[in-house]
């Protein structure tokens, strides 16, 4: 069961693990992101931040079954690096009605739509996309921010160029 | 809502609130007070009672100095004789996190302050050291 799906840079880092575990009481976390599962070192040092009592899985994101984390009874959160895993989670199945835009960071061609979410022209056009799909987008860093929705994104990076 | 105030030599007491609310976002009926290299004990006697009374809604507050011993601590034990105030020494960044999220449960003054001591204490760890057992027994 999906209880949130979020896009974050920094995948398992200290807003997850001090502000949205505990405010999602997830029991598992799956980190869909090849990089981080090429290496051992890193797929300990993230799963160390976690406490034990959550499960934690750090897979390649073409190996992470989507469909049955999303079937399953077990509440969860879904991490990806970069808006482009999105799509291509989507089709695997992940069954997602809220997407969360955490930290995307600043990079070139990109454009500011919120403190910490910076969006290239084609990472727009997908969540638009998704949007149009059924999913509500949303740009939000920790649970006690006001999240900010596609529409608002949308003029701010029209306003920023 | 307990209030929290974190009183500290030069900025550290600002910066700590900074950089929590980087990480979990406002954090509400928070205050810091600072002594200065140079600043009369005066000064901080009198910013630390404005810090409390800005903070406490009835519920108490805990003072989170940073040095056992130091200035700020020493002032903060000073005024929990009159009030409704627990004093934590050796405030750090987890500490200062659980104490915001164990604000929303109920329980005493002093049972919080005691919590949040061993809870600052146990997350002082050697991370290379978990990690290289953690890598012996993956849970990934």
């Amino acid at each position: 069961m999906i209880t949130l799906v979020r896009v974050d840079n920094r995948l398992i880092h200290g807003q997850v693990v001090e502000a949205w575990l505990p405010h999602l009481k997830v029991s598992r976390v799956v980190v869909a992101d090849d990089e981080a599962a090429s290496s051992p070192l890193i797929r300990a040092a993230m799963a160390l931040a976690v406490q034990s009592a959550i499960e934690v899985q750090i897979l390649p994101l073409a190996q992470v079954d989507f469909a049955a984390l999303s079937k399953d009874g077990v509440r969860t959160l879904v991490l990806l690096r970069d808006v482009a895993s999105v799509p291509f989670a989507f089709q695997a199945g992940l069954a997602m009605d809220q997407l969360n835009l955490g930290n995307v960071h600043f990079g070139t061609g990109r454009r500011q739509v919120s403190p910490s979410v910076f969006l290239a022209e084609g990472e727009l056009q997908a969540l638009q996309q998704l949007s149009a799909q059924g999913v509500r987008v949303e740009a939000r860093a920790v649970p006690a921010e006001k999240s900010v929705d596609l529409p608002d994104l949308t003029e701010r990076w029209s306003k920023a160029g | 809502m307990v209030g929290l105030v974190i009183a500290s030599h030069g900025r550290l007491a600002d910066e700590l609130v900074s950089t929590a609310e980087q990480i979990v976002g406002k954090l509400p009926a928070v205050a810091t007070c600072n002594i200065e290299p140079g600043a009369p004990v005066e000064d901080l006697r009198a910013k630390m009672k404005q810090a409390v009374k800005a903070v406490d809604e009835g519920d108490g507050v805990i003072i989170m100095a940073d040095l056992f011993g130091g200035t700020p601590c020493k002032e903060s034990l000073m005024m929990c004789q009159r009030m409704n105030l627990e004093v934590l020494a050796g405030v750090n960044l987890p500490m200062l996190l659980k104490a915001n999220s164990l604000r929303s449960e109920q329980m005493a003054l002093s049972d919080m302050a005691n919590q949040l001591a061993s809870y600052g204490q146990r997350n002082i760890t050697c991370a290379s050291a978990l990690l290289r057992e953690a890598q012996q027994q993956p849970r990934t």
